[in-house]
């Protein structure tokens, strides 16, 4: 009698600890369910150099949303970003893939736009900047010169 | 029989006329021959002679505002804060805009020494086309220069310029928007006017030189 009452009680702390695990995990993975909140807009960028699936997507610093994830789309890479659903992005914001600091991660920075037309959900970013590769453009300057 | 209706498809697609007498290729043909004329001006032995610079530069600016959309370069640069202007002070901005743009860039092609331009792709959609080219200098170093075009009438115009993939758009949208919010948009136009007013004396004093 006693010894079941352990058991039940051991195996209670083990599920315990199984669900806490889990809820940890998905808040230190960011993992969204059923598609998250907020609507999605995709951008093609030439190369994507660094940026990940949950990387963040800024305004200003704040963060707007994430990489939602990463394809190939005729030998671009096509970025689905997933945007909270209270900010609008302009037709013509343009964003760029910035690096946090000089060898942090990669991010995407959108810059505002003026355009009267809003960017519908499932729509597309057109205008974007690809990330500077420091080491192409070294390499140009240093043996480009002969 | 699927396969069949596929290419069928995809043939009808090919042949169905776009939106006008737009034609795939037409953004590039135009770059081109504006580039061309530029290139002519700028090889041209008559207005390379001293004292011709003056005529030189016009040439080149008339051929810039042949191609190039600085009304919507501008609108684009001043994004948010476009909006809240008065249709004066728009024009001026694009006055303005157009000025600092010929001060930092059209003063600068009187160093055009033979560099080559090379179009490598086109990509069209719906609401614009972006034209790829290489500028290949002597030590021949390929530097890619992207055009960003949209169709204004039977026109393509180009709004923004990539230069290994810097967006001269978001360069200046980010100063623009730095002066405005720390300062005030009058200050910005201030700063602009000052910088040309600046400029106009500096050629002034290398000309009676």
């Amino acid at each position: 009698m006693d010894r079941s009452r352990v058991n039940i009680a051991v195996g209670m702390f083990v599920i315990l600890g199984i669900v806490a695990l889990a809820y940890l995990s998905i808040q230190l993975g960011q993992v969204s369910f059923l598609g998250g909140r907020g609507y999605a807009v995709t951008v093609d960028f030439p190369s994507v150099g660094g940026l990940k699936a949950g990387s963040a997507v800024e305004i200003a610093g704040v963060e707007i949303g994430r990489v939602e994830s990463i394809g190939l789309a005729d030998y671009q890479a096509r970025v689905t970003l997933r945007v909270h659903s209270g900010i609008k992005l302009q037709e013509d914001v343009i964003a760029s893939i910035k690096t946090k600091g000089l060898i942090g991660e990669k991010y995407i920075r959108i810059s505002p736009g003026g355009s009267e037309k809003i960017i519908q959900p499932n729509g597309r970013i057109r205008e974007v900047e690809a990330p500077v590769d420091f080491e192409e453009l070294l390499s140009k300057y240093i043996f480009g010169k002969v | 029989m699927f396969a069949h209706a596929l290419v069928l498809a995809a043939a009808l697609l090919l042949v169905a006329p776009g939106p006008g007498k737009v034609w795939a290729g037409a953004p590039t043909d135009q770059l081109r021959s504006q580039i061309n004329r530029t290139i002519q001006i700028l090889d041209d032995p008559e207005l390379k002679k001293p004292g011709k610079s003056k005529d030189r530069r016009a040439a080149v600016r008339q051929v810039a505002n042949d191609i190039f959309d600085f009304g919507e370069t501008a609108k684009r640069s001043l994004a948010r804060h476009w909006a809240a202007r008065s249709q004066a002070e728009r024009d001026e901005f694009v006055q303005l805009f157009a000025d600092l743009l010929e001060r930092s860039y059209i003063s600068k092609i009187e160093l055009y020494g033979g560099e080559k331009i090379r179009f490598v792709g086109e990509a069209t959609d719906p609401d614009g086309a972006i034209v790829k080219t290489r500028l290949i200098t002597k030590a021949e170093t390929e530097i890619p220069i992207d055009y960003r075009m949209h169709l204004r009438g039977d026109k393509w115009l180009v709004y923004d310029v990539l230069i290994e993939g810097v967006s001269l758009i978001s360069n200046y949208r980010t100063q623009f928007n730095k002066i405005i919010t720390t300062s005030s948009y009058q200050e910005l136009v201030k700063k602009m006017k000052s910088k040309q007013e600046e400029f106009i004396q500096e050629e002034k004093r290398t000309s009676q030189r």
